[in-house]
């Protein structure tokens, strides 16, 4: 079974079907990307596969374990990068990544050892000791993504991972999700961004309807049409290549 | 072609200071956006009953009030301080320079952060949005009122007239409330520091105390008993100084980026119990955001306030005192409610759905934290009253029993029937009636006991100590399932 197995996962809000049919496996070594528009049913899925959220019906597992009967136990093994913005915490980013420490269980020690080492990495390390309540969005991103890391998991869910960065950062956050994805660990990133998923990604999964309508490995140098003609193709249809408009692309 | 260049970005450009939309129309936009948020939030038929469940309560507690001996003209002084208490509250809403409007209102209310991107002046928007809020609030909340007022004073052919001129002071005392709120704060963004808005607020007050001025301030803050020339004059003066505080405000105001020594380490070790990271992070976000840690105690400050002044005037009346231990101590245990929703003011529920904690052990850290903070905050202002109303020591003992066991119960109630989410039951007809009836259902024969039996007998007292535990374990059993409760709610939503 691969770090992340999903089959038959259904999942809607009232009469709408969020999730319908969902089937993918993600194995180490991966770094996975969910490709959509809005609505897609990419946050749903990644809700259902951390635990959030309990599926109406399918199988999930999250190295080896069920996020839906044992949703604590699948967090304390992965790192979340949620979608939503961050609440107005009061703490500084040290504070708070103390405050991730603890729930997680780690040693003090290396908490401030890696903080210090994140704040070094994303540039924040003026800003460690600033209320996070006060930090731009984009300082305010890279706190969160510190925090995902923060217990090195074996697998990480992303939620648009370069939101509010500037290019110097996303550059450096790229190769480092490359580079940690080799390390034997699974990273998964939902995005809408195809630049970015055909330039990192291992493999893509296209979503649309609540569906996962195609895959394909990006390092597949051979292929025949590019990602984004492919997205374009599965998503809305041929003659969607010929017109693509903002709604489509929605990047 | 001319040759004319216009530079859109221009401060002077005719298009920055939105003059392409007219007032009247940004107004029923506005409009339409808070009618759609409380509808989304609360669904339509909730939010569109909550105006009726405050008729009822209005007029329910005038009747009960009158009928129990209360002078009319105590109750229409009553509705009105509760008038202008609502619009104190009411006038942060529409200004950025204070936490929760940034932090909670700013994810809400997309024009209001229009001013950011559209050619919009943001001194207009946030005047026409505070017009509107007054206009909204002043049919949804303050009519309803109105009707309390009217039931005071008698039923007759001219009712409608009455509740029509009682709607008019109850609004203008609103807006005097919402207008003081507004330019406290417009100074604010001119630099003056909030100890001194404070100071200003509370010299104030002391001199209006010391001057013997409730009187003047009555005929001057209950219109309705004064002539129409003072209620013009207050309305005048009232637009004038909205007007004023309006041009004072300075829309650029940002506050300075502040740090923080790091304390959550120490704390968190410091603190044994179970959750100690969850509870110190409620502390600190507690203690750190606007107004600090004396927020709770403000807020039960207040309620002692008004529940001395109620005391006052009923005695002075009637001549009739309540035992001031169950009295004080079964109303300051409502501070529970005030201190939770400071405590979840700035959180949400679900961005800890992102670390391997249930939603059973916020909860439950919340609980410890609300401990933490309602204790000494229910206990300062009950110590005050016991000792400025001179309660005997039985009095005493069984008020403490209940305002620790009421403050428990009120606060389980409040997480049981609204979550994390406190103060939506402002616009929630099923939950605000629910809480009142279970607000109601400890405090009436409480108060009640309070008035008739003075000084309380033994046998009172021990029914009353019993009511207190029970209460409180009441209370412990719901907040216990709350967890559960809303755990099961978002994770099947």
């Amino acid at each position: 079974m691969g770090a992340i197995h999903v089959s038959g996962l259904e999942k809607s809000y009232g009469a709408v079907d969020a999730v319908d049919g969902m089937e993918f496996t993600v194995e180490r070594g991966e770094l996975y990307g969910f490709l959509g528009p809005n609505g897609a049913g990419k946050t749903t899925t990644i809700r259902v596969l951390t635990g959030q959220i309990e599926p109406d019906s399918g199988e999930v597992s999250v190295l080896e374990t069920d996020p839906t009967t044992d949703p604590i136990e699948t967090r304390r093994r992965v790192g979340i990068l949620p979608e939503q913005e961050s609440p107005p915490s009061f703490l500084t980013p040290r504070e708070y990544l103390e405050f991730v420490g603890e729930v997680r269980d780690l040693d003090a020690e290396r908490v401030a050892e890696r903080t210090d080492r994140w704040a070094e990495r994303l540039g924040f390390e003026s800003k460690l000791d600033t209320l996070h309540t006060d930090l731009s969005r984009g300082q305010q991103q890279k706190v969160m993504i510190a925090q995902a890391f923060l217990h090195e998991p074996d697998v990480v869910f992303i939620d648009e991972p370069l939101a509010n960065l500037d290019p110097l950062v996303q550059e450096q956050v790229k190769r480092f999700l490359v580079s940690y994805a080799a390390g034997d660990n699974a990273v998964f990133v939902s995005t809408h961004n195809i630049d970015v998923a055909e330039e990192i990604c291992t493999r893509v999964g296209i979503v649309a309807n609540g569906q996962l309508v195609t895959e394909q490995s990006v390092a597949d140098d051979g292929a025949d049409e590019s990602l984004l003609e492919v997205f374009l193709d599965r998503v809305e249809g041929e003659d969607a290549r010929d017109t693509p408009t903002l709604e489509q692309l929605d990047t | 072609m001319t040759g004319e260049t216009t530079d859109p970005t221009a401060p002077t450009s005719p298009n920055r200071s939105g003059s392409g939309l007219s007032t009247r129309r940004l107004l029923a936009i506005l409009f339409r956006e808070e009618w759609r948020m409380h509808t989304e939030l609360f669904g339509g038929w909730r939010f569109a009953l909550f105006p009726f469940v405050i008729a009822a309560l209005a007029v329910g507690g005038s009747v009960a009030l009158v009928e129990t001996g209360t002078a009319p003209g105590t109750v229409v002084v009553g509705l009105h301080v509760l008038a202008a208490g609502f619009g104190l509250y009411s006038g942060t809403a529409g200004f950025a320079g204070s936490d929760m409007l940034e932090n909670v209102f700013g994810r809400l209310s997309l024009l209001l952060s229009s001013s950011t991107t559209l050619p919009l002046s943001r001194r207009r928007l946030l005047g026409v949005f505070l017009l509107k809020d007054a206009l909204f609030y002043g049919v949804a909340f303050v009519l309803p009122m109105a009707l309390g007022g009217a039931v005071a004073e008698g039923l007759s052919a001219t009712t409608p007239l009455s509740v029509a001129l009682f709607w008019g002071s109850l609004f203008l005392v609103f807006a005097v409330g919402m207008t003081t709120t507004v330019a406290a704060i417009a100074i604010r963004t001119r630099g003056a520091p909030p100890w001194s808005i404070g100071l200003a607020i509370g010299l104030a007050a002391v001199g209006s105390w010391a001057l013997e001025a409730g009187a003047v301030l009555r005929r001057v803050l209950v219109p309705i008993e004064g002539t129409a020339i003072g209620a013009g004059g207050l309305a005048a003066a009232t637009l004038v100084v909205a007007a004023g505080s309006l041009l004072l405000y300075d829309p650029t105001y940002g506050r300075p980026s502040r740090t923080a020594t790091d304390r959550f380490a120490r704390l968190s070790a410091a603190l044994p119990v179970a959750d100690s990271p969850l509870v110190t992070k409620s502390l600190l976000d507690l203690a750190r955001s606007s107004g600090g840690v004396w927020k709770p105690f403000v807020s039960s400050t207040i309620l002692l306030a008004l529940v001395a002044a109620l005391v006052g005037v009923v005695d002075s009346i009637t001549g009739v005192a309540p035992a001031p231990g169950i009295f004080f101590g079964g109303v300051l245990g409502l501070s529970a409610f005030t201190t939770y929703n400071w405590l979840t003011q700035f959180d949400s529920l679900e961005a800890y759905l992102a670390y391997p904690v249930s939603i059973a052990d916020v909860f439950r850290a919340k609980r410890t934290a609300f401990i933490l903070v309602g204790a000494p905050t229910a206990a300062v202002p009950y110590l005050a009253a016991v000792v400025w109303f001179d309660t005997t020591p039985l009095d005493a003992v069984v008020g403490a029993i209940l305002l620790a066991g009421y403050a428990l119960y009120y606060y389980g109630l409040t997480v049981f029937i609204a979550g994390f989410d406190p103060n939506e039951f402002l616009f929630d007809a099923v939950r605000f009636a629910t809480f009142t009836v279970g607000v109601a259902v400890a405090l009436v024969p409480t108060l009640v006991a309070g008035f008739v039996v003075v000084p309380p007998s033994v046998e009172l007292a021990a029914v009353l100590v019993l009511g207190g535990l029970v209460m409180g374990a009441v209370g412990i059993v719901l907040s216990s399932r709350a967890g559960p409760r809303w755990d099961a709610r978002y994770r099947t939503e």
